[in-house]
């Protein structure tokens, strides 16, 4: 008994002593603020489809279903792994041909604004047509999409179910963009975990501190970092810890052959597209959602902004921006502690400066990312019906 | 909030018959430039951090002259940059006007800038 009494002594002592940082109340507010997690969503008014059960089955199928490439050699899964927090892993992504950007984590998608790097798309169901069509990607096409809705027994039986009518009486292009809305309804469904970061938040806000203390002591350094002299928040905001606009960081953007004009030429793309929000396949007569598309207004900084990604599972989509340059999530953060101003296009911003960080500064953010992530919930792959 | 609707009463009281309609706006605030005063509040309020909102405007001239649509916009002074977006405006009834499209997409200091016929009203609002 007595050299058990000894050993958890010996243990006691060595273990991590939980201790709470001394926040102040307006730290306290800011950290708050960054939560709760998950947040409520609402369906989609533009997508007719969203949040019903048979489309997110379909559109689940669809994902994992390379038949909508003529070859059958690509699928949405190709690029957005759902063991890579739905990403590919890879600095930029290969397609049918090396494409110039890093393919972007799809979680908490149905909480975004503008789709892709550049924003190009408004909607989701327009986003998720634009890789099938695309003779550089699964470069597929409505008339394939049609016949394999058409013409596998399952699927079609999925689509009836989801749509309410029979897909060999709908012509090509409405068939496949009601694919396209059902394969965002399945995407809407991947929705990061909570985390330890959100344990810590949550207990702040109740005013437990035993239970805040749980946070390892560098993560905390970091947030404090976070919310405080790093300014991160200035755009990572909110619980999803990102405005979700676009911004130059200073990371290049010339490519093989030019430059990627990001916003500049997103804004150019939304403008040239039938399938947004303004347009006659929004499912919602009203076009409430349509209010930023209208008023998107182009401007010459565009030039070189890129979206503002989420943080939350960040720790497991590396490598990281738009052009995947950097490889860890330590090179993003010594990026802002040590960026070279001369390399931003924000005519005349003044929102970034470096931050001078430290190494042990550099380490304490980077344990703060780290608690942004969790064991994501097993993958359902099944298929419709 | 009261002050801003006694401010209006005393506005209208005050000044030509054509010079401001009763807008109905209140609460409001209110900017008192050299030749024209503004009053605006947001739809909704408090005006929600990076999502779009309006601002319903009242405008009037202190010489009583009619009043042309004004410009909007927001900026922040201390990022030297604006909105990612273009507000659009209609006159909603005489000397009012609503301004559509606005999203505030940083928390922080920004200031709304009010062009009337060549005169500059700006009032700042902090939002976290």
């Amino acid at each position: 008994m007595r050299w058990l009494a000894a050993l958890l002594v010996l243990l006691a002592a060595a273990a991590p002593r939980a201790e709470l940082l001394d926040f102040s109340a307006d730290e306290i507010a800011r950290i708050v603020r960054h939560g709760p997690w998950p947040p409520t969503v609402a369906a989609d008014p533009s997508n007719r489809v969203s949040g019903k059960q048979d489309a997110i089955g379909l559109g689940r199928a669809l994902f994992f279903d390379a038949r909508l490439s003529p070859d059958k050699a690509f699928a949405c899964v190709s690029c957005h792994d759902p063991d890579k927090a739905w990403s590919d892993g890879r600095a930029t992504s290969m397609g049918r041909t090396a494409l110039p950007r890093n393919a972007p984590s799809l979680l908490d998608v149905r909480q975004r604004r503008w789709f892709g790097w550049d924003g190009g798309h408004d909607n989701l169901w327009s986003m998720s047509l634009r890789p099938i069509l695309d003779a550089r990607e699964i470069g597929g096409s409505t008339a394939g999409i049609a016949d394999l809705v058409r013409t596998d027994r399952n699927l079609s039986a999925c689509y009836a179910r989801a749509f309410g009518r029979e897909p060999g009486a709908v012509e090509a292009e409405a068939l496949a963009i009601d694919a396209a809305k059902a394969l965002a309804a399945f995407q809407e469904t991947l929705t990061s975990p909570r985390t330890p970061f959100d344990d810590f938040r949550d207990a702040l806000a109740r005013g437990d501190k035993a239970e805040a203390a749980k946070l390892p002591v560098a993560a905390q350094r970091g947030v404090r970092l976070f919310v405080g002299r790093g300014n991160c928040a200035f755009c990572h905001l909110g619980p999803a810890f990102t405005n979700g606009e676009f911004h130059s960081i200073g990371i290049p953007f010339f490519v093989a052959g030019g430059a990627d004009g990001g916003r500049h030429s997103g804004i150019r793309t939304l403008r040239e597209s039938r399938l947004t929000l303004l347009g006659s396949w929004n499912d919602d007569p009203v076009r409430a959602d349509g209010i930023a598309t209208r008023h998107v207004d182009p401007q010459h900084r565009n030039f070189g902004e890129f979206r503002v990604p989420s943080l939350r599972m960040a720790a497991r989509s590396a490598p990281y921006m738009h052009n995947g340059s950097l490889a860890t999530l330590a090179d993003v953060v010594r990026h802002y502690a040590r960026f070279d101003p001369e390399r931003l296009h924000g005519d005349g911003e003044a929102i970034l400066k470096p931050l001078g960080l430290d190494d042990a500064e550099i380490d304490d953010l980077v344990a703060f990312l780290e608690s942004l992530s969790a064991e994501p919930p097993p993958t359902d792959r099944r298929a419709c019906g | 909030m009261r002050s801003a609707a006694t401010s209006l009463v005393l506005l209208l009281a005050s000044s030509h018959a054509i010079a401001c309609e009763p807008p109905s706006l209140e609460p409001a605030r209110r900017i008192d430039g050299a030749k024209h005063v503004v009053l605006f509040r947001s739809a909704p309020t408090p005006l929600p951090l990076n999502a779009s909102f309006a601002l319903d405007i009242a405008v009037c001239a202190k010489d009583g002259s009619a009043v042309a649509t004004p410009k909007v916009d927001a900026w922040m002074p201390a990022h030297r940059h604006g909105m990612n977006y273009r507000p659009s405006l209609t006159e909603t009834r005489k000397g009012l006007f609503r301004a559509d499209g606005l999203l505030l997409h940083m928390p922080g200091r920004w200031e709304f800038v009010f062009e009337v016929a060549g005169e500059r009203l700006t009032a700042t609002h902090d939002i976290d």
